[in-house]
């Protein structure tokens, strides 16, 4: 038995180690950019990062990414001037946008319809409307010279919070140990597959089975309460506390998946609407991608013709 | 527990550690921990359908010992009639009780007469129920033809009838083949081993890469027939044949190596099937253990061929009609089986059905004839477009997407339901075939290639696209676990 277990033990090594490099090969793994909280306390991405995004099994969808001097994935650096008119787009990872090849992001497609702009995009995967708000508040400088801000948020995740703090949940993913395992292809590919969701379902079901304590979350709580009264509360405690300039900045949203009494309230508070519903629902081919939730080439010239057409026309 | 989860992959090296270090001085103790890991190998499935399983276990271990024991006929034919009554009816009770009610409901509502619904009963089919209780009765009939001498030991007998590799989808064992394996002590056999990995690894291949990937076309195109071209509902017949079989012989394949690392050999249960010249090789080479258990225990006893040629289409078509049957309560599976019974009774008033008997297609040529692959083709078509009442849900469903087929005949491209590239699987598939082809001599060594480093990369490759096919959004349970 013991010359059995040393020969599935080097077959084994042998094996996986052919794995990696069959898998770094053919690119099947994600490259993830390294992150970091500045001195303004906004998280986003270590500058001058380059690399590629994977989703999907067998590498279904595969994107460049550029993080430029700003920390923000985009083919150009910000500049922003008196002279030039300017664009910004703030928003999570469908502003982000690594499902999609830098150059050719909504920021591009705008500029291609509008060669004299210029469309900065500030996008970064996770961010709600507290993020957002406070990015605008800590490069008050830079947003200032900005003509036109539009802000991308989703009503139902976006607004859970009232106040901007750091998440080290997200700071914890850059930990020495996660940028080690990151580094094994294999490992990385695997696990966006699901290959290890059920090893790690076992051992968080060993743990919590050891571990009686209830959980601290107060998600449940939430969804019996009002939740859109919370979450337009934490909309305005949000617009108070870092200002929110309505002449420059517009929200883009779906009116479809957003509640009538958060719509009145902008309606009646003067704020700006970029909806992109009914160019959604006109669309004549699908709007996201199949393996990600993300807009797909398709979606996101429609976003792009539809802040073209709010905004600058 | 699924040959495919981790939850296996846990359970398995323990179990093996366990066997050939702590329990191997006795055969005794292989067997009890064996028991043990089989019953909790079913149990975490359904633990109330344990006693099923034992109930069987007692009565049959029984039963074997009376009939063994007893010199008159009469008496010995009781014991028999017993045994076969009560696994029959523990698997009518559970699997065909409610498609008695509901065929008789709409008996009388053909003739106008409405009944109420008020007979049938919400009962869960319990797993692997088909494949036990033919495993056990097997036990009795063959005790009672004196081809074997009952065990006394019960607990030999009790992992005879649960042996967990093969409990829940077979191969069914006889119990002369299993039994003395069972009932003797068995010593760590390096080579076995060995080979039992190869195995598991090549039937996961089968499962994983083959069969779960092609399942959600499969669904998709079944489901949605009505809105298909001809081209489509082809594709999805033909696909639909790899599925069944890359899910069915990958369960054996892990059933079989798994069964080797306890040093225990099963019987094979597939033998490449596609690569068969004609409706009787198929039957030679699909699901053996089964065929051979109708043959033994219902073609033989109903007088076989030796009757002359009307009693031998009777019983040919019973045969065909009880594994149909066999395999689900619904009139599709009774169809299947009848469209077999009508391929096959040609075959057999030619004399044809023993033509290929004894040879594998290319048995001494690099490449089959032209001859040869026509057959193949032919004999594939006929089994594929048989599949489609497999699979239908209902008689309606199956002719429907004949009708489609045959009214919307037009050529469309198909697009996979979650959008991935189609070529990856007509590539895996291509493959698959050409592989099965070299390997068609032995279906018990998928990598008997004589370069280590061939082997090598095989294993490596295999691997490789197990991972490249994994796919956690889908359900991932053998296609033969609900019969």
């Amino acid at each position: 038995m013991l010359k059995l277990s040393i020969k599935i033990g080097c077959y084994l090594f042998l094996i996986l180690l052919i794995l990696e490099i069959l898998i770094r090969v053919f690119h099947l793994a994600k490259d993830t950019p390294q992150r970091f909280i500045d001195k303004s306390k906004v998280e986003k991405w270590v500058p001058n990062q380059k690399g590629i995004s994977v989703t999907g099994i067998r590498k279904q969808n595969a994107a460049h990414y550029r993080i430029n001097n700003s920390g923000f994935n985009s083919y150009q650096e910000y500049n922003s001037t008196k002279e030039q008119f300017e664009l910004a787009l703030v928003g999570d990872s469908f502003i982000e946008g690594f499902h999609q090849d830098y150059d050719d992001s909504i920021g591009k497609k705008i500029e291609n319809e509008f060669p004299n702009i210029k469309v900065y995009e500030y996008g970064y995967a996770g961010y709600d409307f507290a993020d957002q708000l406070h990015l605008i508040h800590a490069y008050k400088k830079d947003f200032d010279l900005i003509d036109q801000i539009i802000i991308y948020i989703d009503f139902n995740s976006d607004l859970l919070r009232y106040k901007y703090t750091v998440i080290q949940d997200r700071i914890t993913l850059q930990s020495p140990l996660n940028n080690m395992l990151k580094k094994c292809k294999l490992l990385v590919y695997t696990k966006s597959i699901g290959l290890l969701d059920p090893p790690k379902k076992l051992i968080a079901k060993l743990i919590n089975s050891l571990n009686k304590k209830q959980p601290k979350t107060s998600k449940k709580s939430i969804e019996h309460t009002d939740k859109t009264a919370i979450y337009i509360n934490n909309f305005k405690k949000l617009v108070q506390l870092y200002g929110f300039d309505k002449q420059r900045y517009s929200l883009l949203l779906n009116t479809n998946t957003t509640p009538k009494p958060f719509l009145d309230y902008l309606t009646n508070n003067h704020f700006k609407i970029i909806d992109f519903h009914q160019s959604f629902k006109k669309a004549t081919a699908p709007t996201y991608l199949i393996y990600d939730q993300h807009w797909n080439n398709y979606g996101r010239s429609l976003i792009a013709k539809q802040i073209s057409k709010t905004i600058l026309r | 527990m699924l040959f495919n989860s981790f939850a296996f992959f846990a359970f398995l090296p323990i179990v093996f550690f366990l066997h050939w270090s702590l329990f191997s001085k006795k055969e005794q103790f292989q067997n009890l921990f064996l028991l043990v890991a089989s019953y909790f190998f079913y149990g975490l499935w359904d633990w109330r359908f344990l006693f099923l399983i034992i109930a069987s276990t007692v009565v049959d271990f029984y039963i074997g010992k009376q009939i063994y024991k007893n010199n008159s006929n009469s008496k010995r034919k009781l014991l028999l009639w017993v045994s076969i009554i009560f696994n029959i009816g523990i698997l009518f009770f559970f699997k065909y009780y409610n498609f008695f009610i509901n065929s008789w409901i709409d008996l009388f509502q053909l003739f106008g007469l409405e009944l109420k619904n008020t007979w049938t009963l919400k009962v869960i089919l319990p797993v692997g129920i088909s494949f036990y209780t033919f495993q056990t009765l097997s036990y009795s009939l063959d005790v009672y033809h004196k081809k074997i001498t009952p065990t006394t030991h019960f607990i030999s007998f009790a992992t005879f009838v649960s042996f967990f590799p093969q409990l829940v989808a077979g191969p069914i064992e006889k119990a002369a083949n299993l039994l003395p394996q069972i009932t003797k002590k068995r010593t760590f056999n390096y080579s076995k081993c060995t080979e039992g990995l190869k195995l598991i690894l090549w039937g996961l291949f089968k499962k994983v890469a083959i069969a779960d990937a092609i399942a959600p076309m499969v669904d998709d195109i079944f489901q949605n027939y009505a809105g298909h071209s001809a081209s489509t509902l082809l594709l999805g017949a033909f696909l639909f044949s790899f599925q069944i079989y890359g899910d069915f012989s990958g369960y054996s394949d892990i059933a079989i190596g798994t069964a080797k690392l306890f040093g225990i050999e099963l019987v094979s249960n597939f033998k490449f099937p596609y690569l068969s010249r004609n409706i009787s090789e198929f039957w030679q080479r699909w699901h053996i253990s089964l065929s051979n258990w109708f043959k033994e225990y219902v073609y033989f006893p109903l007088g076989g061929s030796k009757q002359g040629q009307l009693k031998s289409i009777r019983n040919i078509s019973i045969v065909f009609l009880v594994s149909g049957f066999w395999h689900g309560a619904n009139w599709t599976f009774i169809i299947w089986g009848s469209i077999h019974a009508l391929l096959y009774i040609p075959l057999f008033f030619t004399q044809n059905n023993r033509k290929y008997s004894n040879t594998i297609v290319a048995q001494k040529t690099l490449f089959p004839s032209v001859k040869e692959i026509i057959n193949i083709i032919t004999t594939f078509s006929l089994v594929t477009l048989s599949w489609v009442f497999f699979r239908a849900q209902s008689i309606t469903e199956a002719f429907g997407y004949f009708k489609q087929i045959l009214t919307n005949f037009s050529f469309e491209i198909y697009h996979h339901p979650s959008g991935y590239r189609m070529i990856d699987y007509y590539l895996i598939l291509v493959l698959f075939i050409i592989y099965e082809f070299i390997i068609r001599k032995n279906e018990r060594a998928p990598f008997n290639f004589s370069s280590k480093i061939i082997r090598f990369v095989l294993y490596t490759l295999i691997i490789f696209c197990l991972v490249l096919f994994f796919d956690d959004q889908i359900d991932r349970s053998f296609i033969y676990f609900q019969f």
